[in-house]
């Protein structure tokens, strides 16, 4: 392996050359072949019962997300002026958008009113011909508050502001359609404030925010990596290298995505960062290594200089770069499609990385040396290991081994309590600035209408006609009483409500028939007679044909799975009456999809934490051919992912899609210091011989403990860079994985240390036999 | 037996497509003149069937309706009584319009058993839905030759008949479709086939006339289907015990019949 690593090496201009040719060719691909997928709904795995059950209902029911459009008069929507504005955009976007058929558009203008008067039943427009005389705008205003099915939905209570909702079926959307929308509305000429928001939307904010993030976070991370290697290298030369190693990894990772023709996805927006921060680790080590053999043996040549450091590096290097593709790997347990793959991605990249390095950096040192640095004279401290921090530390834990682990398990222990306080929640909008123009205008439209996401609870009945049924029509009626109640809940809609509205307008609009009809025969007939002077389209959207599967459409303030969760809760006292009534209950819409994703995240999360940490254990009793040191070197990374969490509880960063990525990629990560530091103690033990536990941990510091910390601060100031972020939850994923990194390497150097002397205090075979057989064999 | 004038709507629902030749033409006819052969076909003065209508969507759920039907021609306009009698929870529910042939909007009631209530509902507009169905009320009162430009596109054999085929395009914006495309027998002067095209050009409807037979002069259409090509959804209206001029009573069109029945 060495040796071939040092063909490659001793013809440093041929290797720079393939790599330079490959990662042309890579960029060349990805630029020309990349295709960015922002619809949300990729990242559901379709084949889950939950998915499948929502697509079918969404289908049934014509379920789709909709791009609001509020318009904000100022004063009263009932001037000629606001209510042309509203048909012109309700008329025009339809024939404007190919996309968007007629009958998908909803507003005052194309709403029915459906209406009792002396004359009898009608169903006809709010509103046609404009303008409108003196007398109309009171007589409009007079018909729409006497309508709840529209008053408030599509009309403000404070008659300021008006909606037009366009229904956009989910495979005619586009980035280009939603960049039309937004250039559309802003191009209509009023007096009126023209706001858009809905899910669509906010796909469409997503979209163009995720590759403008990348673009700005790529630069940056590059620039920090450059300057905290040029601290650590001192040199630009070989700063520049492991530059082009963390470059095409980066960029041969991206190639072989699009290669296999898997888009980047938002979550994917974060290789880059990864990639380039956590490459540098494995250059750092190499030149460390190379340093230190430099200094010892001054006239050592170039190539023996490089060839050392490949002999001593290639297997801590190459553990801690398989680890840390293990961390990633373990999301390939997510059933999130997207993670799955920004998982694999991301672990190859960081294997090419670890090739790169072995193969670049040292042919760096044959063609140009190891720079100034190296040649240095070694500082006193480095040769006498007594008065080192190394030593006084393993004084420190030595003495007070049981004080360390107090501290540290009261530091566990508090995390424990913040983790108990961890909350899921995936919400779309979060990923918005609290500032921006798409949360203000979604708290607009929240503030006015019933609310810019909902959830849609499907009703299953067990035989036909059973939503023709009295008693069937009131439990959905109590159902629709009791949601309502959730302070979240701007408003809902069922069969119940035309039932209401029909039963009322046929008793003169008298109240006391504002409730479900008594009979079947009465709900069959005015069913009847709606669908025969109505749109029977209207119908189709919340009950089925066969009158046995209903729709029942929640309109939520918040996208937020916590609060579908809620939402959802608020169904539990009815389920034994609904069950009593043959009906089954189920959800459907992109608002309970993403509380199952929510959910599916969780679950995903624990599984590639758990598969995580059992493949590096195992990996860690292979390498180091003992079982014990392998648990043992797993103790500072559960110890980092408790403070994560526990963390997230205390500051209440939820679990989101973005943060539920961090605890398996910081075990990958931070699991590196562990094998350092077992790599040097065991090391020096060999070395020593003497047993004399105290002195091989301060050796074991002496040597590892500055690469350790070095590596932590590299990787935490290349994702410190995610503060930058344009999104929110990424600037919490790149505090927190600056926090996982410090905690680990602080756990790595303190408490591993007082792990490893009360292990071999208590193995004397291990001590006198098998210090000696390893010794041998090295 | 009379001709039908004016926009007057026509007592059969088949009236608008089933006609018969009043004179024989002689070699290649204009597209306005095929339509109008169709349009002046003898029709009877009133009608009693059986009518089932089944409204099938795209998933292929349906519902049917069985309707008993009684029209009749009047000077002042025609009268149109429909009865429910399947499904059971709408049974004796009734349904009567009058439209008048000097262009005032239909006068409309519907009674409701379960409310033993009439009521008058809203006039339909041309292009609404008849009750439901994927007909409107202009398919099943037929257009007025006037109403459109006509064009023949060509003869062709369609089903086995020598067919006109003719191209009509209304002069008004309002109608729901920009074309349509009618298939017409050579000399029998029956449409059987009709293809409507919406503002895009595309395939909005398609109606096709099933059965077709003729009862003393005047053609019926027992069953056609209508089939709204976007949202795939059809109804077919199936029209059985047919009996024409069997001199109903203008009395029968009135309130009391609606509750009580036709005795």
């Amino acid at each position: 392996m060495v040796r071939m690593i040092m063909r490659a090496v001793r013809h440093p201009w041929i290797t720079v050359s393939v790599v330079l040719a490959v990662t042309a060719l890579m960029a060349y691909v990805t630029v020309g072949g990349a295709r960015i997928e922002t619809d949300l709904d990729e990242y559901m795995p379709s084949d889950h019962p939950a998915f499948v059950y929502s697509d079918m209902a969404e289908d049934l029911f014509d379920i789709h997300d909709g791009v609001l459009i509020a318009i904000d008069s100022g004063g009263s929507i009932y001037d000629n002026e606001t209510l042309g504005l509203i048909r012109d955009i309700s008329t025009r976007l339809a024939s404007d958008f190919e996309e968007i058929e007629s009958g998908d558009v909803r507003s005052l203008y194309t709403a029915e009113n459906i209406i009792g008067s002396e004359w009898g039943l009608e169903v006809r427009p709010f509103y046609d011909a404009l303008p409108l005389s003196d007398a109309e705008p009171a007589a409009l205003r007079a018909a729409v508050r006497a309508n709840e099915m529209v008053a408030g939905r599509m009309v403000s209570d404070d008659e300021s502001a008006a909606l037009v909702v366009a229904e956009i079926p989910g495979d005619e959307y586009s980035d280009a359609l939603y960049d039309r929308l937004v250039a559309w509305v802003d191009a209509f000429d009023s007096g009126a404030e023209i706001h858009i928001a809905g899910r669509p939307i906010v796909e469409g904010e997503l979209a163009r925010l995720g590759p403008a993030d990348m673009a700005r976070m790529a630069p940056l991370v590059i620039a920090v990596m450059a300057v905290v290697l040029l601290i650590l290298l001192r040199s630009a030369l070989h700063a520049a290298v492991n530059l082009l190693v963390v470059g095409a990894g980066t960029i041969w990772s991206f190639g072989l995505m699009t290669l296999s023709g898997i888009p980047v996805y938002a979550v994917s927006t974060m290789m880059p960062v990864m990639l380039i921060a956590i490459g540098t680790a494995f250059g750092i080590h190499l030149h460390n290594t190379a340093h230190l053999y430099a200094r010892r043996y001054p006239d050592a040549s170039r190539a023996r200089i490089a060839e050392h450091a490949v002999r001593s590096m290639l297997r801590p290097v190459s553990m801690a770069a398989i680890t840390t593709a293990v961390g990633f790997i373990a999301l390939l347990t997510s059933q999130v499609l997207p993670v799955r793959y920004f998982g694999l991605f991301t672990a190859a990249g960081v294997l090419i990385e670890m090739v790169l390095a072995l193969i670049l950096v040292p042919a760096a040192i044959v063609a140009f040396g190891i720079g100034r640095a190296g040649r240095r004279e070694s500082s006193p401290a480095t040769s006498d290991e007594s008065g080192t921090p190394g030593s006084r530390v393993a004084a420190v834990l030595a003495g007070r081994g049981v004080l360390t682990v107090t501290l540290v398990a009261s530091v566990v222990a508090l995390a424990a309590f913040g983790t108990s306080r961890v909350w899921i929640d995936t919400s779309f909008l979060s990923n918005f600035e609290r500032d921006s123009d798409i949360v203000r205008t979604d708290r607009f439209v929240n503030d006015h209408f019933p609310g810019t996401s909902s959830l849609n609870i499907i009703l299953e009945a067990d035989r036909d006609n059973a939503f023709r049924e009295p008693e069937v029509l009131s439990a959905v009626d109590r159902l629709q009483r009791s949601v309502a109640g959730h302070e979240e809940v701007g408003g809902s809609f069922s069969i119940a409500d035309y039932m209401k509205r029909m039963h009322r307008v046929m008793h003169d609009d008298a109240e006391e028939y504002f409730a479900i009809p008594e009979t079947r025969d009465l709900i069959a007939q005015y069913l009847l007679l709606y669908e025969m002077s109505g749109d029977p389209d209207n119908l189709n959207r919340v009950v089925d044909y066969d009158y046995r599967t209903a729709n029942l459409t929640v309109q939520l303030k918040s996208d937020s799975s916590a609060i579908i969760e809620e939402v959802i809760a608020t169904l539990d006292p009815h389920r034994a009456d609904l069950d009593d009534l043959g009906l089954s209950v189920n959800f459907a819409g992109s608002g309970y999809k993403s509380y199952v994703f929510a959910d599916l995240l969780l679950t995903g999360q624990m599984w590639s934490l758990l598969i995580a940490f059992a493949i590096v254990a195992v990996l860690l009793s292979v390498v180091f051919r003992d079982l014990v040191i392998g648990i043992l070197g797993t103790v500072p990374i559960a110890i980092t992912a408790v403070v994560n969490f526990g963390v997230m509880g205390l500051l209440g960063i939820p679990l989101s899609s973005a943060t539920a990525l961090i605890s398996s990629i910081a075990i990958g990560i931070g699991v590196d210091y562990a094998i350092h530091f077992i790599e040097q103690f065991r090391r020096h033990a060999v070395i020593d011989g003497s047993g004399d536990l105290p002195g091989i941990v301060a050796a074991a510091l002496a040597h590892s403990g500055r690469a350790i910390i070095f590596n932590a601060v590299a990787v935490a100031g290349g994702f410190a860079v995610l503060a930058f972020s344009l999104f929110p939850p990424n600037r919490q994923v790149g505090g927190l994985i600056a926090l996982n990194m410090a905690t680990s390497a602080a756990a790595t150097l303190t408490v591993l240390p007082v792990l490893l002397m009360y292990y071999y205090r208590r193995s004397p075979v291990f001590q006198k036999q098998s210090y000696a057989t390893e010794g041998a064999s090295q | 037996m009379r001709r039908l004038t004016g926009t007057k709507r026509l007592i059969l629902m088949s009236a608008a497509l089933a006609l018969t030749a009043t004179a024989a033409f002689a070699g290649e006819l204009t597209g306005r003149e095929v339509i109008e052969a169709v349009h002046d076909r003898p029709i009877a003065e009133d009608m009693h069937a059986t009518v089932t209508m089944t409204l099938t969507d795209r998933r292929g759920s349906q519902r049917v309706r069985e309707i008993e039907q009684y029209t009749l021609d009047t000077a002042e306009g025609e009268r149109r009584l429909l009865f429910f009698t399947a499904p059971a929870d709408v049974r004796d529910t009734s349904f009567m319009t009058w439209s008048y042939d000097d262009g005032r909007s239909d006068d409309q009631w519907i009674y409701l058993p379960a409310l033993r209530r009439i009521r008058r509902i809203s006039a339909e507009a041309r292009h609404d839905s008849f009750m439901g169905s994927d007909f409107t009320y202009d398919d099943i009162s037929g257009r007025h030759p006037d109403d459109d430009r006509h064009e023949l596109l060509r003869r062709e054999t369609h089903r086995g008949e020598d067919t006109y085929v003719v191209e009509s395009v209304p002069r008004d914006g309002s109608a729901p479709f920009d074309r349509t495309v009618t298939w017409v027998i050579d000399g029998e002067w029956i449409g059987i086939r009709r293809e409507y095209y919406d503002d895009r050009d595309r395939l909005y409807k398609v109606l096709e006339v099933e059965e077709y037979e003729q009862i003393d002069d005047v053609w019926v259409i027992p069953r056609m289907t209508m089939t709204d090509k976007q949202r795939d959804h059809s109804t077919t209206m199936e029209m059985r015990g047919i009996e024409l001029n069997v001199g109903l009573s203008e009395n029968i069109f009135s309130e009391r019949t609606m509750q009580r029945g036709v005795r």
